[in-house]
């Protein structure tokens, strides 16, 4: 029982093995799979999502939530667009998107922490008020034809690395590092854990939600540098429903939505497992079309196995011992003590 | 005080409203006409269905939110559309496509009782799930040409009231609204959403009243799903996009306490119209109606805002 226990408390270990499973299964399946333009092109195809994933695991782990990261994104998008457009300078074009993402982050942080709005009326308020406020600056028509310029910053390779996949370990790395060595990451999760015990123990609350919804705008503002990069072009639809994608990844990744954990690699893995059975699916002839089917399967399977799992090691435990509720993902019963 | 406070959200959403509907009466006159009025309803029917589910789920507490219903609806309008060209006698079809739809709920509210998942993420999985199979099997493409006969109920009209509005809408809402108010199973949703542990201690049967909250939002969500097909004799495999964010917006905006067990259909309904008179009424203005979007959201936050600063005054 106790492999068990110790798989279900490394989450990233489980997803990364499963990662090279469905590596290898499609690889069998498919020559082109495990080729390295078709890893760059799955890598490119993850990155922006990669680097909300890990704000919306931080600001998960707080207890809140942010459904409007994908009008934010669309937001930062047009003045990144507007500043190539403007021939601005590098630095200004690189900057203007997590500058006005930290903004954004600040409102919804505002909103929460000051106006004391639950976070997932606030941010869903937000997401109407965004997708309007794209289409107004957009006024009906899409940014497009943008130059060329950009294309090195995403297409590079640093010693046989794609740049991308540098951006992305960078900020993990120091997702990481605030998550378990500064003191900042245990305020994060004594946050979401247990608000009233924190605000208690003297841990800053307004000051951690700042940062986690800050952080995750500055990511969004540099996913956006990124997409414009990218694609050169900005629609209205831009960003649309990403939130929802990196929940899930950050879910798969281990962390809860009732707060209190916080899993960062576990949301790395997270979306790229769900990036690569995509891919491969498409590669072995599924039509893509079936890429949400995909998604919504694999986080309802983890889920249930998950519970399923957890609830024969507690028995196995607690077979002696009398029964309490089970913890972790499962636990409802931690919402209702709130 | 809580009833007073209840009572205040709910009317400054009637305020919001009547001053929408004095904006439309000066700028647009055409908006105040009876074709209007029934394009208005017309219009509001899927959104009323799929948001008196959702206020239930959300009234029932325990994280209570069905992410899904936009996926529901468009799977089993789906469904109905498939039987009726497999030969199926409408009523038949539409039968088969609502005990559809309360299964697709049904799998929603096992999965969180019996395994006490999050609502949250277990409807976000179904909202991928549904979602994705309208497209796949689809293709995207809609099914069309349904029997013109169909279409009674989605396109004909008695007393300028449109049919499913009489026979759809408006008896399901004041049998929920008795039903709430008036009935011991109406209390008990109140009592499991608003303290779980007392309702269990009790002896109300909590699982059994939240499974079926999520059965009903499907059952609702497929009769929104039939009226779509009806209305417009083809199935459209992205009927329900955004649905699931509509009708959580307008429950809040309506006045029901995210974390349950506070609100009432009554200001869903009054939220429903409003979103959807908004709509028109924009449209008439040759306004984008995707400000209907950013208003909405203003109004949303701006409610709670305020509802915080009335209930802190009075406090005082």
């Amino acid at each position: 029982m106790n492999w068990r226990r110790w798989l279900i408390g490394r989450r990233e270990l489980t997803l990364a093995l499963a990662c090279v499973a469905v590596t290898l299964v499609f690889h069998f399946l498919s020559p082109y799979f495990l080729t390295a333009e078709n890893l760059t092109t799955i890598l490119h195809n993850s990155v922006e999502l990669l680097l909300i994933s890990l704000g919306i695991t931080f600001i998960l782990a707080t207890a809140g939530i942010d459904i409007a990261v994908g009008g934010a994104l669309g937001i930062c998008a047009i003045f990144v667009g507007w500043s190539i457009q403007g021939g601005w300078p590098f630095g200004v074009v690189l900057l203007i998107g997590p500058l006005i993402g930290i903004g954004l982050g600040l409102i919804s942080a505002t909103l929460i922490v000051q106006g004391k709005i639950p976070p997932i009326i606030a941010t869903l308020g937000l997401f109407g008020v965004y997708r309007a406020a794209i289409f107004l600056l957009l006024g009906g028509s899409w940014i497009s034809g943008l130059p060329d310029t950009l294309g090195p910053a995403v297409n590079t390779t640093v010693a046989g690395i794609p740049i991308t996949a540098i951006y992305v370990l960078v900020f993990y790395a120091a997702g990481w590092l605030i998550s378990h060595w500064l003191p900042l990451g245990i305020a994060i999760r004594a946050t979401g854990g247990n608000e009233r015990a924190a605000r208690l123990s003297g841990v800053g609350i307004a000051r951690t939600k700042f940062f986690v919804y800050g952080f995750t705008g500055l990511l969004v503002g540099f996913a956006a540098f990124l997409y414009v990069a990218r694609y050169r072009n900005v629609e209205t639809s831009t960003g649309g429903l990403i939130a929802l994608d990196a929940i899930v990844a950050s879910v798969l990744g281990g962390t809860s939505v009732l707060g209190g954990k916080a899993n960062i690699l576990g949301a790395l893995f997270g979306v790229l497992l769900v990036r690569l059975l995509q891919n491969g699916f498409v590669l072995i002839g599924v039509p893509s079309l079936w890429e949400q089917v995909i998604t919504g399967v694999l986080l309802i399977g983890v889920l249930i196995l998950d519970a399923l799992a957890e609830r024969s090691a507690n028995d196995a435990q607690l077979a002696t011992a009398p029964r309490s509720p089970p913890v972790g993902l499962a636990s409802e019963a931690a919402l209702h003590d709130k | 005080m809580i009833a007073a406070i209840k009572q205040i959200r709910f009317s400054g959403l009637l305020v919001l409203w009547l001053i929408a509907l004095a904006v439309f009466a000066v700028r647009a006159p055409a908006f105040f006409t009876i074709a209007n009025f029934t394009s208005v309803l017309q219009f509001s029917t899927l959104l009323a269905l799929v948001t008196l589910g959702q206020t239930l789920v959300i009234l029932s507490g325990g994280g209570g939110i069905d992410l899904s219903v936009g996926g529901i609806v468009s799977l089993s309008g789906l469904a109905i559309a498939w039987l009726l060209k497999a030969g199926m006698p409408g009523f038949a079809a539409a039968l088969a496509g609502v005990v559809f739809g309360g299964i697709l709920g049904c799998i929603n509210g096992l999965v969180i009782t019996r395994l006490r998942l999050l609502p949250l993420i277990v409807t976000l999985g179904t909202y991928y799930a549904y979602n994705g199979l309208a497209l796949a099997l689809t293709g995207g493409a809609p099914i069309s040409g349904l029997p013109a006969s169909f279409g009674l109920l989605g396109q004909s009209e008695i007393l300028t009231i449109p049919l499913h509005t009489l026979v759809l809408v408006a008896p399901i809402f004041l049998l929920l609204l008795f039903t709430l108010n008036q009935t011991p199973l109406g209390r008990w949703i109140y009592a499991v959403g608003s303290n779980e542990k007392t309702a269990r201690l009790i002896g109300l049967p909590v699982d059994r009243i939240r499974l079926g909250v999520y059965i009903l939002s499907g059952v609702l969500g497929a009769l929104a799903g039939l009226v779509g097909d009806s209305w417009l004799l083809s199935a459209r495999p992205n009927i329900g996009d955004n649905l699931e964010l509509l009708s959580l917006t307008a429950a809040l905006l309506g006045g029901t306490s995210i974390f349950g067990g506070s609100g009432g259909i009554s200001g869903s309904l009054v939220a429903v119209l409003f979103f959807t008179s908004l709509q028109v009424g924009l449209q008439m203005l040759n306004i984008n109606s995707i400000w209907q979007l950013g208003l909405v959201g203003i109004f949303l936050i701006g409610s709670v805002l305020l509802d915080r600063l009335i209930r802190t005054a009075q406090t005082k």
